[in-house]
């Protein structure tokens, strides 16, 4: 397992999450919101952030080229969370 | 009969000329400090009270009788349980972080009675140093009648000898601050970077909030206490003075170094203390209100007399007055069992308070409050491990506090690489001081890379138990268990 330092976009602090190389940036996402969701509601649509470079979702730990304790940031995907809110509304008016 | 001004200044500093041994021998650069100079530069050394061995056991000696008359009177282990449930969580706090750190001041200021460079810094820092003993044992002894009344005052004595993290962050700084550091830059990280800019005055705002809350034993403590720094502290500034003279980068750097060292504890000591374990019906003004009236506006005026200039940080600084205790103390509640006192979760009449105090940056922070007492509302009471993180937190490499500057939105912790090891700081000005002296501070673990190494096992209870000293008796807790009257239990959300 790999150790990152990661950061919840709405949170206080950074966590130390265990990662796979083989994890994808949309499983990094889930681990650090599950970590942090005692503090942040976690969010359906978010992007995990990496050298000030968004990652795509299936793109892996590996792949990013993460190594033991780096940084990468959870931020929302704020256009994909309001059409989903939006949508949402819409089946339960 | 000679009239005191007549022998005052021989009894307090007296110099000679050395006959046997070369003044950079009875003096040497790495325990006087740096710039060394010639003693003829330290010539014009001076400090307002010159005060004389008799003065002072005189004046001690009336110091230390009023504080036991206060205590006989209101120090009594009843008083103490009159007292707001907030409060003597924000006293556990205090108690726990002052006494062995006045303790090493003992040591720094003995430093400088023996490699002070003039008599007079050498007699002042003396006093200095018996002030200091006088601040390890008075709470001392106040809090440890209390521990019959609750175990988490233990840690009055325990704090500093266990490897809890707050503690390692506060050893990080105290050992150097105190016990790492020559006569010079004691004198100025100390005396006056830390008592004059943050702790003289912190003291004033602290006895108002003991005032206010009917806690007379502790107001009478801090004034006690207060009244000693504001002498000894004096010392900093004239040595400042002539270290600017010689080589005004250098003390430059030491005053913003020390600043944001200082402000960094200061920080979670008080900030927690004053905006959140202040029931707030007595709160007399924020902590970012106690910063700029009292402290920023002093500070700065402080350097500008002798010759520096602000920080060059000060805009990190001055954001993270809104945000950085604020972050911090919500870290620090998700994380409670990890320290020695209760904390609270600030209910609706708290966070308008505070949205009124921080109107800039209280959005930030109030979702957060809003989602754990949500997370309460779903919880029975006393399940504090219902409403608790797991996750291992991040810890900065130079000031060993949790990663919790910048903003909710974007913190500003940076990874460096340095001689092949990761790093990370919480801040600028964190990595810019590990980067100014690295052989100082490389050599030192935080708690993350103490479990990498399997120093310290990566289980939470099990750190908590066998690595940070704490019991379940002894380890923070919701102070009221969760059981907040603005908490609706019986309402719309199901449990």
């Amino acid at each position: 397992m790999i150790p990152l330092y990661g950061f919840l976009e709405g949170d206080t602090l950074g966590l130390l999450v265990l990662a796979g190389e083989q994890d994808t940036a949309a499983e990094l996402a889930r681990k650090l919101q599950d970590a942090a969701a005692l503090r942040v509601a976690p969010a359906a649509h978010v992007r995990v952030w990496v050298r000030g470079e968004p990652l795509a979702p299936a793109v892996t730990v590996s792949g990013a080229r993460l190594q033991a304790l780096d940084r990468f940031d959870v931020r929302f995907d704020l256009r994909s969370n309001a059409q989903a809110d939006a949508r949402r509304e819409e089946r339960e008016p | 009969m000679l009239k005191r001004e007549e022998w005052l200044d021989y009894g307090r500093d007296l110099d000679w000329d050395f006959s046997y041994v070369r003044e950079e021998e009875a003096f040497p650069e790495v325990l006087a400090g740096r710039p060394w100079l010639p003693r003829a530069a330290w010539r014009d050394w001076d400090e307002p009270y010159r005060t004389t061995f008799s003065d002072y056991v005189t004046t001690q000696t009336e110091k230390d009788a009023s504080v036991e008359a206060v205590r006989e009177v209101v120090g009594r282990p009843e008083d103490y349980a009159k007292l707001p449930v907030e409060w003597k969580n924000g006293l556990k706090l205090h108690a726990a972080t002052l006494p062995l750190a006045e303790f090493a001041a003992v040591v720094g200021n003995l430093r400088a009675a023996r490699f002070g460079r003039t008599s007079a810094w050498r007699q002042t820092a003396l006093f200095g140093a018996l002030d200091e003993l006088r601040h390890t044992q008075i709470p001392l002894v106040l809090m440890h009648e209390l521990v019959s009344l609750d175990p988490q005052f233990d840690w009055t004595h325990k704090f500093y000898h266990s490897n809890n993290w707050v503690a390692i962050a506060a050893r990080h700084l105290v050992d150097e601050m105190l016990l790492g550091v020559s006569a010079i830059e004691f004198a100025i990280a100390t005396n006056f970077v830390f008592e004059t800019g943050f702790t003289n005055l912190q003291f004033v705002g602290l006895s108002a909030l003991a005032h206010s809350v009917g806690d007379k034993m502790f107001e009478k403590m801090v004034n006690s206490i207060q009244s000693d720094e504001a002498r000894h502290s004096q010392i900093g500034a004239p040595v400042l003075a002539t270290v600017v003279k010689h080589d005004r980068a250098y003390a430059q750097y030491l005053a913003d170094k020390w600043f944001w060292r200082s402000w960094q504890l200061f920080a979670v000591v008080t900030g927690f203390a004053i905006d959140y374990l202040t029931p707030v019906e007595n709160r007399t003004m924020s902590f970012k209100e106690l910063m700029q009236e009292w402290i920023v506006d002093q500070y700065l005026r402080m350097l500008e007399e002798v010759g520096l200039e602000r920080p060059w940080y000060w805009p990190t600084f001055e954001a993270a007055l809104g945000r950085y205790h604020h972050m911090v103390y919500a870290s620090a509640y998700s994380y409670r069992a990890s320290v020695w006192f209760d904390l609270v979760v600030p209910g609706p009449a708290e966070r308008a308070w505070l949205r009124e105090k921080y109107p800039e940056t209280w959005d930030e922070i109030d979702p957060i409050w809003e989602r754990i007492g949500e997370r309460w509302r779903r919880t029975d009471v006393g399940n504090d491990f219902g409403v608790h993180g797991t996750a291992i937190v991040g810890f900065c490499d130079l000031c060993q506090l949790v990663l919790c500057h910048g903003t909710t939105r974007r913190n500003s912790a940076c990874v460096v690489e340095h001689a092949g090891r990761k790093l990370i700081f919480c801040s600028e000005p964190c990595r810019w001081i590990f980067e100014r002296e690295p052989e100082r501070y490389a050599g030192h673990k935080d708690v993350v890379k103490r479990v990498l190494a399997g120093e310290a096992p990566p289980n939470l209870v099990a750190l908590l138990r066998r690595y940070f000293g704490l019991t379940f008796e002894t380890w923070g807790k919701d102070a009221y268990r969760g059981d907040y009257p603005w908490i609706d239990r019986t309402g719309g959300v199901p449990r």
